[in-house]
């Protein structure tokens, strides 16, 4: 199932802020004024630097923080003040999320199949117990996994399975948007991209949308369909992967792609990567609007830097 | 590096073979690896998780865990009794004399009055574990100086603020008085190497050095070691998993699996004319920005547990290119040219003639092209 972008966006976040106080002088503002959208069955990437907001912004959608200001609509339900009980019960069963590191979010002394199974008990969703069992043998099974593991703990299985056994428990209750929050970071190469064709097998299948949240744009590029570039928490360029990576606008968008190393030991050799100071570079992010280069690529800058940057 | 410059050779692995002994039995970690490292080079060693690069590089410094034993093998250094202090440069001095030491069989002492931190220094993966919490970033980096070469303090301080201005920190005075809590990412790492350069080592190790940090810190910190191994003339090993890092610091590459080297070269060789299918793997495993391929290649299966033991090649079950002898023997070294060989039975004159996957050469094929476009001789 290929991404919908006739019909209504899945998630709609609009002038989202994220500010902390760390002291009565002192705020930081994680996240401040992102708006953008997914659609459903579509894989939007989020991607910067540590410190750039981009986990903030997972956690304010799934509101485990209070966002500041701004709105995110859900599936058509408004979910940034306060939400009705119906609201949060549909929001929960609905959105889900996957970690960076399997081994801190499994309960280490919990089987795997009362780890996924939690989210049927918690909502009521099976009559029986063998009910239950059968739910989470076919979603193992969805993710790779033999239905032989439901009984072992999570210390018995490798950081790969670790992961699939995350994206199980995100699975169970067929969500309709699920944020990946860095969640293949923790692992090695060749076991990245076994979870990330798991990842789109099963968006293929269940037509999913994700947020996914990472740093490494090359694994970036392969999964999602759009991104959006994240610098000291604003959205600084968003578009379709192919816009972003053959036309890169803004200079930070550009630093970053071309600070990724190519696997081309002739090339790779004598090349550096461009570089790129906020401080020095003279552009105010709180200065910039919204403007659209073509299609659906957008960059945040002022009136002048879009003509210099565009010329 | 100039043909006409003789190669010296600081560091010979030989036949290394080590086992960790654990209450679930005896985990069988490097079997028999060679490495050679010549001054002013770069050598990369690549594997996945467990391969046991990490752990070769510890038998070098001396630093591996208790429950290590080294069954045979030997890792000769070659260094310069330099009583000449702390400034002290054999390159220029006829009379210099090199000593040949094997470390395995130093005890701890000598080997920490030596070789740590003094001849060879080591930059670990994560910034935050490897510098002192409590102490100041100039106290951290004046210590090795101070202990290793009796220099007194004003001058270690001097020493201490010039290193921190040549790996790139500006305001180097304020920061010596600073904690490392108050320095980012980035910069932390930059302080652990200039805390690595300070007692002019002869060889650096760099273990993943990156890996924790972003990608355009990660490009200016591979810059940066760069331009301080040109300058210095020091050798350098890169312990990493990224390929991308390897194209960009390497004259030579080591792939290891499962504690054995498969695959070594130059880098020209380890890129554009691989033999080994483990390499074949990981190159397609690589994400590639130049293509639109829908799924990325993985190579099937995890790495193999070392506790129990495989008869034959380690690799052959996640091999689509095994042969019935991958089951029973180990594949030897086979040479390909003076610098290229690989373990693999494909390279026996008996072996059936196999091609790297087609995918692949249609990769490298497109990667030649791409540096013959920019000026380079394939």
């Amino acid at each position: 199932m290929a991404a919908n972008y006739n019909a209504e966006p899945l998630l709609e976040v609009k002038g989202l802020k994220q500010y902390f106080t760390v002291s009565k002088t002192f705020m930081v503002k994680a996240v401040d004024d992102v708006s953008f959208k997914v659609y459903p069955g579509e894989t939007y990437g989020l991607v910067g630097e540590s410190g750039s907001g981009k986990s903030t912004i997972g956690r304010s959608i799934i509101r485990l923080y209070d966002p500041t200001a701004g709105t995110i609509t859900f599936n058509g339900m408004d979910i940034s003040g306060k939400m009705s009980r119906q609201t949060q019960k549909d929001l929960r069963v609905m959105m889900q999320m996957v970690f960076q590191d399997p081994m801190a979010s499994l309960n280490p002394r919990k089987k795997i199949k009362d780890i996924i199974g939690e989210a049927l008990d918690i909502h009521n969703v099976c009559k029986s117990a063998a009910e239950r069992d059968e739910k989470v043998e076919a979603i193992l099974t969805k993710v790779g996994l033999a239905k032989e593991h439901a009984d072992r703990y999570p210390h018995q299985f490798s950081g790969g399975q670790r992961q699939r056994v995350g994206i199980a428990r995100a699975l169970i209750l067929n969500p309709k948007l699920i944020i990946a929050d860095e969640c293949i970071s923790a692992l090695d190469v060749s076991i990245q991209a076994q979870v990330v064709n798991l990842m789109k097998d099963i968006q293929e299948e269940l037509g999913t949308a994700y947020l996914f949240i990472a740093h490494d744009l090359s694994m970036v590029k392969y999964i999602s369909d759009r991104i959006g570039v994240l610098h000291l928490g604003h959205l600084l360029e968003t578009g379709t992967t192919d816009e972003i990576f053959n036309n890169p606008v803004h200079p930070y968008t550009k630093s970053l792609l071309s600070a990724i190393p190519i696997p081309n030991p002739e090339l790779e050799k004598n090349r550096i990567a461009l570089n790129y100071d906020y401080k020095t570079s003279g552009i105010d992010y709180t200065k910039g609007t919204e403007h659209l280069i073509d299609g659906t690529h957008y960059v945040k800058c002022t009136d002048e830097e879009y003509a210099k940057w565009t010329k | 590096m100039s043909e006409e410059k003789k190669r010296k050779k600081i560091l010979e692995v030989k036949d290394l073979d080590i086992t960790f002994e654990t209450t679930a039995g005896n985990v069988h970690a490097i079997r028999g690896v060679n490495i050679d490292l010549y001054q002013g080079e770069t050598v990369a060693i690549v594997g996945e998780s467990g391969s046991g690069k990490s752990v070769t590089m510890r038998a070098a410094m001396g630093i591996l865990a208790k429950n290590a034993v080294v069954n045979k093998g030997e890792i000769i250094y070659r260094y310069c009794d330099n009583i000449g202090g702390i400034d002290y440069n054999p390159e220029y001095d006829e009379n210099a004399v090199w000593k040949e030491a094997d470390i395995l069989k130093m005890d701890k002492k000598w080997i920490r009055k030596h070789i740590n931190g003094r001849r060879i220094a080591m930059v670990f993966q994560d910034p935050m574990t490897s510098l002192d919490p409590t102490m100041t970033i100039g106290k951290q980096i004046m210590e090795g100086m101070i202990w290793h070469y009796k220099i007194d303090k004003q001058d270690a301080y001097n020493r201490a603020v010039g290193l921190l201005k040549e790996v790139g920190i500006e305001d180097a005075e304020k920061r010596m008085k600073q904690y490392p809590h108050q320095l980012s990412g980035g910069m932390r790492q930059r302080v652990v190497i200039a805390i690595a350069l300070s007692c002019n080592p002869d060889l650096l190790i760099c273990d993943e050095p990156t890996t924790a940090l972003d990608v355009n810190i990660q490009a200016k910190i591979l810059e940066l070691i760069k331009k301080v191994q040109k300058e210095r003339d020091i050798a350098v090993i890169y312990i990493t998993h990224d390929l991308g890092v390897v194209a960009k610091v390497a004259d030579y590459v080591n792939v290891m699996y499962a504690g054995k080297i498969v695959e070594v070269g130059n880098i020209n060789e380890i890129f554009y004319d691989p033999r080994h299918p483990y390499t074949w793997g990981l190159l397609s495993a690589m994400p590639d920005l130049g293509t639109d391929d829908e799924r990325l290649y993985t190579i099937p299966g995890s790495p193999p547990n070392l506790l129990h033991e495989k008869e034959g090649d380690a690799f052959a079950p996640r091999n689509a290119y095994a042969l019935e002898i991958d089951d029973k023997l180990d594949p030897p070294m086979f040479e390909i040219t003076d610098t290229h060989s690989a373990a693999t039975w494909l390279l026996d004159p008996r072996a059936p003639k196999v091609e790297m996957p087609k995918e692949l050469k249609l990769r490298i094929e497109r990667m030649k092209k791409e540096a013959q476009a920019n000026g380079s001789e394939l």
